[in-house]
């Protein structure tokens, strides 16, 4: 079977010195020269770089012929000169229309194939050499060392949070305002810690044990809720929009991340755990190096290093270097954001415009990443040139036995790839096929590939990971000329950045990338960075604005702290607590400054109206998983058990577009928002509305709105009024008059009783509200309007879903249908995207609940005193 | 400054096929004049006004201006030979020539805009601070690439209110999931931006012309009618005061009022704006819509248009894609060639409904390329010198302003920071930018912060 440039196996990134002809290249004769520029160059320059060099700036499958560079490069197949004999090389094989068949249109004459020949003959002399560029920085790294965030963490002797933040009250002359009432102080904690609401029944328990000694009920409280697995899930998530996680590549090619749900629960287990911070990190960058005692341990350090694997990816991307930079270089993003607050991927084309960082730093590091395999799945095609594989994790999943495929199903997705191929070479010899059912095809014989790979002898499908593994030949890395990949200049050294202590090149273990080191470095306790960075994360969550406000930057176009001297006692306490999140939060919730109210005063509010100094507690927005979730615990009932999996895991490989998106997957699902399907470029409308972080790249804080859209969904989406309707059968059930009804609303929305200007408004509501009729069926009139006689979605055949890349779905718009190929389809796998039902009520019912919903959609629901 | 519509623009807005809602507008509108509570209210300008709206049309990305408005004949001449910095310089693939009686050189990516050329105001000496995307975005936005600010959407919209208090007064079309960039920040907010089509997270999903697919999520209630829905409403809008009363002064609480009275008036305005049904097709075809590549912003086009027509008054569609450090020659044309016809149609449809005169059209990314190359095929930022360009709302048309130098590098006559840019597009809206300020931590904020210098040289 031929080859292609592209269909050759790609991944080949590196640079393999060729055996037969370097040494020779670079010792030339002058005969050997001319023979080049008479026999070679020319047509080398009529031949080849017309798709080929930099002029046309061109590099078909990655490959640049108008250097030696380039050559010895070699593009997405490899060294173009590699091989045993220049028999072997691809080169060869290209020209003389073996496995490749280049130039693609019409083979070169005998005569320029005999002149190539020679030359090869004669180990390839080429002189075509670019001086060797160095980039040199003109940074001045002491002068940097200076910034004030770089300076060693000194824990203030003797001092409290609260006695740093009443030094800075006292300094501007504002006095603080009380502390918050008990259920105030109930209702934060429980949303700060778990993310939900408290229950009536923990309110008066809580308010009674406050009655007794305030303190101690606070401290029963916070210990209460950390031990609820709600608590990971919750801090976890904090974590998961630093780490932009998604479940999908983002960017131009989309496709689905079927596995990096493993990588979110191992982060809720760990907060859940409270593992120490600097293992937390260890894990995540160099799991896979890091000594286990258990296949168990092992596991887990595996999937934590989904954390590098999952950013976006541009899976279009032709030249496999240019890829390969890429994602080292969002890798570096991700983890110098993440954990040092740093963006020191604003030095891969040149030195950081602001921040004392090197070019030089950065492929210092570059090495360290380029010298790291990510496998990250996905399933090539015509747009996706980049699929990698995954890792096999050591200790199989017992789910996965539910994918189990029979003996004869296998052999049928065999024989279906028999007929595909034979389909092809028809294709192919008759050149009747289109391009684009050549994709098709090419896709679908990849799909099974990539399913038949994963499949143990037992017919269950091997339990997957996404992460990172070393590369087989770490090395150091050439720094890019102004980041371009086809411009290497010296190669600098492994290492941090020289700016922080410990930085600039470093020892690394023989053979290794130097992820382990790199893991070491940045979870030093001499590191002035890493701790402050996640405490000033902790303050911010619990506080509404970090005491640096600009979490991801701690350079010098970042925020100065507010409170330099707490920064620094926080990030000395929580290293010394053995880099525990717990205790570091609950030290903050035990302090004066977490307790505040969050009441009004003029004064202060004049001087100080973005309450910097905290002369009270910042009255906070829920963000969008607290809200919904609350709606489902408040309304009918919100299912806290984890569900397994995934949405997307259910999915499989796919690809997000107009065919598969968050419209085809249930919305009435009614576990914890952290568990619905998080997919770049498109939210589930119940968290993209409410401000949910954006997953493309990290994200410190989320960016609360105030609109009409939000008004909407309160108002009108299917799902609160369910909801409300829930609540209000239960609320008659279990009260026995609409006074009783009414107060118990009240303290189930707001955890408190209402007061008398609250039951004015209620009872007012009542005398005015007239029940309207519901039709029989009032489901919304959505988009997947299932009335009788349509029992199935758009798009979708009987009992399979149909994705974008089905093959039915696309036998029935195109010409050259494919519908002979069909089969099925492997792997697609979707629970019916079913939607909230509003279900039937009585007018007394429906009065309820109508003003159950009004609870929810009051100021008092979205915003946390 | 009137608070009532003339006689004029009201035979406008009843000539425009949205007449019904305009005059549901009218009336509400004057009802609510009358309240100098609503912050949405329609203010007096500073002076007389040249332009009363505003599209921007924001290119993510940052389009290359030496292959599109900035015709440097140098830079061809010089292709191949290092640039200022190094690498090559890459003359434009693309071929210049002059349009229109004031002989605008525009490249042959912009067929159909440059038939408009001489309602075109290019702003050739554009500069701003940063060379990265979302910093140099923020600012294109907000004056400010380093701290959250207000978006010049939300200081229009503070500035002179709405024309239509039942639709929201600044819309976002597209991909909207910078926030940031339309947000209201200190400024109260029912003045940040909404998004209208585009998945809640500006993805693939709704897009106009998807078929039946909603575009405005949750727009009806699937239960309630309109008396027991504003019943609901009654309740809890007094639970919201009661709550602002104990809390007193309460930023989010009052913005949390505010878009409810907006939302329960959406849902009767919102549906109609929408329907692009009662459009003919030739005007669909006028935007390219239905048209594979140009659909998609050719409905965000003609949705523009129609906000226009009812009374919003800062209308912002987003296009991204342009980052073209690569294969620069075929992604321009890809990106030109998608919003070439909608842009060119929404200026034909503006002026031939006499809305061109006093709608300002803005056209900008967030800076420029370098004239050099990158990797053979690309290039890469440039913020020091780029073009942006303005179009109708009192503008001179036909008109150049300000250059970069022989290569594109920089701009070196008719300097115009986005300070100035900023300044000047308050001026066209009869705003003096400092004057328009909001008193905030102790201090008076402006768009422009302490810059800004209107570029007079541009106003008609």
């Amino acid at each position: 079977m031929k080859r292609t440039w592209a269909t050759i196996a790609a991944g080949a990134g590196l640079i393999l010195a060729p055996t037969w002809n370097t040494t020779a290249a670079d010792r030339r004769t002058s005969e050997q020269t001319a023979f080049f520029e008479k026999h070679i160059r020319p047509a080398l320059s009529l031949y080849c770089y017309d798709c080929h060099s930099e002029e046309t700036g061109k590099t078909r499958g990655g490959l640049l012929l108008d250097t030696r560079d380039g050559l010895l490069r070699g593009g997405d197949s490899g060294n173009a000169l590699a091989g045993a004999t220049y028999k072997d090389s691809l080169f060869w094989e290209a020209i003389t229309w073996g496995d490749l068949e280049m130039p693609p249109k019409e083979k070169m004459p005998a005569d320029v194939i005999r002149n190539f020949e020679r030359w090869l003959q004669m180990g390839a002399p080429d002189p075509r050499v670019r001086e060797k560029v160095v980039v040199d920085s003109k940074l001045d790294i002491e002068k940097g060392r200076k910034h004030w965030a770089f300076q060693p963490i000194a824990g203030p002797a003797g001092e409290t949070i609260d006695s740093l933040v009443a030094a800075g009250l006292q300094a501007a002359a504002i006095a603080p305002v009380g502390p918050a009432d008990a259920a105030t102080l109930l209702r934060r904690i429980n949303y700060d810690l778990i993310g939900l609401p408290p229950y009536p029944k923990e309110v008066s328990a809580f308010l009674a044990a406050w009655k007794r000694d305030p303190k101690q009920a606070i401290g029963a409280k916070v210990d209460e809720l950390f031990a609820r697995t709600q608590y990971g899930e919750r801090w976890g998530r904090h974590w998961l929009d630093v780490a932009r996680y998604a479940e999908s590549a983002g960017k131009d090619v989309n496709v689905t991340f079927p596995h990096i749900w493993r990588y979110r629960d191992y982060v809720f287990d760990s907060f859940n755990a409270d593992k120490p911070y600097d293992e937390f990190i260890r894990e995540q960058i160099a799991g896979d190096l890091l000594k286990v005692r258990s296949e168990a341990e092992w596991q887990e350090n595996l999937i934590a290093t989904g954390f590098l694997a999952m950013g976006t990816k541009s899976l279009n991307e032709s030249n496999p270097r240019q890829h390969r930079m890429d994602v080292a270089d969002e890798q570096i993003d991700a983890v110098s954001q993440a954990v040092l607050g740093l963006t020191v991927s604003c030095a891969r084309c040149h030195d950081h415009k602001y921040d004392p960082v090197p070019t030089t730093d950065y492929y210092a590091l570059a090495g360290i990443f380029l010298s790291t395999d990510t496998y990250f799945g996905t399933v090539a095609s015509a747009q996706n040139k980049r699929a990698s594989r995954l890792i096999e994790l050591p200790i199989a999943d017992r789910m996965d036995a539910r994918k189990r495929m029979s003996q004869a199903e296998i052999d049928q997705m065999k024989e279906q790839r028999q007929q595909l191929q034979t389909a092809r070479r028809n294709a192919r010899n008759s050149d009747g096929g289109s391009q684009q059912m050549m994709a098709v095809i090419r896709r679908r014989i990849a799909e099974i590939d990539s399913k038949l790979a994963a499949l143990g002898e037992d017919g269950i499908p091997a339990t997957m990971a996404m992460g990172v593994q070393d590369a087989s030949r770490p090395m150091d890395a050439a720094v890019y000329v102004r980041g371009d990949v086809e411009k290497p200049a010296q190669t600098v050294e492994r290492g941090f950045l020289q700016v922080l202590p410990g930085g600039g090149p470093t020892r690394i273990k023989a053979g290794e990338s130097g992820r382990r080191e790199l893991a070491d470095w940045l979870t030093s306790k001499d590191n002035p960075l890493t701790a402050r960075v996640m405490v000033n994360r902790i303050w911010l969550k619990l506080m509404g604005e970090g005491l640096v406000s600009s979490p991801n930057n701690w350079g010098t176009t970042g925020q100065k702290p507010s409170h330099p001297e707490l920064l620094d006692l926080l990030a000395a306490q929580f290293m010394n607590d053995g880099w525990s999140v717990k205790k570091t939060i609950r030290r903050i919730l035990l302090s004066d400054a977490y307790q505040r109210s969050s009441e009004m005063h003029e004064g202060n509010y004049d001087r100080d109206p973005d309450n910097r100094l905290l002369w009270r507690m910042s009255p906070r927005p829920l963000d969008a998983e607290a809200l919904r979730d609350s709606i489902l615990a408040i309304g009918g009932g919100i299912e806290l058990r984890r569900p397994y999996g995934s949405m997307i895991s259910e999915v499989g490989d796919n690809r997000i577009g107009r065919g598969l998106n968050q419209d085809r997957f249930p919305t009435d699902v009614r576990y914890r928002s952290v568990y619905l399907p998080i997919l770049r470029d498109d939210l589930p409308d119940a968290l993209g509305l409410f401000d949910f972080a954006d997953p493309n790249a990290s994200k410190p804080k989320r960016d609360p709105t105030n609109v009409p859209a939000q008004a909407l969904y309160l108002m009108n989406n299917p799902a609160v009024l369910a909801e409300a309707a829930a609540m209000a059968k239960f609320l008659i059930r279990a009260n026995p008059d609409r006074g009783s009804q009414i107060r118990s609303a009240f303290l189930r929305v707001y955890g408190r009783e209402p007061d008398a200007a609250d039951l004015r408004a209620a009872n007012s509501f009542f005398a005015q509200y007239r029940p309207v009729e519901q039709a029989a069926d009032s489901r919304p009139r959505g988009r997947f309007q299932r009335g009788p006689g349509q029992g199935q979605r758009p798009g979708q055949g009987p009992g399979q879903f149909r994705g974008p890349r089905g093959m039915a779905g696309m036998a029935g718009g195109r010409p050259g249908g494919m519908g002979a190929m069909g089969g099925v389809r492997p792997g697609a796998n979707i629970p019916p995207a079913t939607a909230p039902v509003i279900p039937q009520m009585s007018a007394e019912e429906q009065t309820l609940a109508v003003f159950c919903q009004g609870l929810m959609a009051g100021a008092e629901f979205r915003v946390l005193n | 400054m009137k608070t009532s519509l003339t006689r004029r623009e009201a035979l406008r807005y009843t000539t425009s096929g949205l007449g019904s809602i305009a005059f549901a507008a009218m009336a509400t509108e004057q009802a609510r004049a009358a309240s100098a509570a609503n912050p949405l209210a329609r203010k007096p300008s500073h002076f007389a006004p040249r332009a009363r709206r505003v599209i921007f049309l924001s290119m993510g990305g940052a389009p290359s201006h030496v292959d599109t408005f900035d015709y440097k004949p140098k830079l061809t001449a010089d292709n191949g030979k290092p640039g200022k910095y190094g690498p090559n310089l890459l003359g434009s693939p693309w071929k210049f020539s002059q349009h229109g009686q004031g002989g605008l050189w525009i490249s042959s990516l912009f067929p159909n805009v440059s038939r408009h050329a001489d309602e075109l105001c290019l702003l050739r000496g554009m500069h701003c601070d940063q060379p990265n995307h979302s910093q140099a975005a923020m600012q294109t936005h907000t004056g400010s690439f380093q701290f959250v600010r207000p978006s010049m959407g939300a200081w229009t919209l503070y500035g002179l209110g709405t024309e239509n208090a039942d639709l929201p007064g600044f819309c976002v079309l597209g991909d909207t999931r910078t926030a940031v960039n339309f947000g209201s920040a200190f400024l109260p907010a029912v003045y940040q931006g909404t998004k209208v089509g585009g998945g809640s997270g500006g993805g693939g999903r709704r897009r106009f012309g998807g078929g039946n697919q909603e575009v405005f999520p949750n727009i009806r209630n699937p239960l309630l009618d309109s008396k027991a829905q504003r019943t609901q409403l009654d309740l809890v809008q007094q639970l919201n005061r009661n709550k602002l009363a104990r809390d007193r002064h309460q930023p989010q609480v009052e913005g949390v009022i505010q878009s409810f009275e907006l939302a329960f008036r959406m849902q009767t305005t919102m549906p109609r704006l929408l329907d692009v049904s009662q459009e003919t097709d030739a005007t669909k075809k006028l935007y390219g819509i239905g048209e594979g590549d140009t659909d998609e912003f050719g409905q965000q086009c003609l949705m523009a248009r129609r906000m226009v027509e009812s009374g919003v008054r800062f209308i912002e569609l987003t296009n991204g894609g342009w980052d073209h450090h690569r294969d620069l020659r075929e992604s321009m044309v890809d990106s030109c060639g998608k919003i070439d016809k909608p842009i060119a149609g929404l200026l034909t449809d503006l002026k031939r409904r006499g809305l061109l005169k006093d709608t300002l059209v803005i056209w900008a990314g967030e800076f420029g390329r370098t004239p050099h190359a990158q990797g053979g095929d690309g290039r890469d930022h440039n913020n020091k010198g780029y073009t942006t360009w303005m179009a109708g709302g009192g503008v001179k048309g036909g008109f150049s302003h300000g250059s970069t130098d022989e290569h594109g590098y920089e701009a070196v006559s008719g300097r115009m920071h986005i300070h100035d840019w900023h300044a000047t597009i308050l001026h066209l809206l009869g705003l003096n930018h400092e004057k328009l300020t909001y008193r905030h931590a102790g201090r008076d904020f402006r768009l422009t912060d302490v810059h800004g210098a209107v570029a007079t040289e541009i106003l008609a």
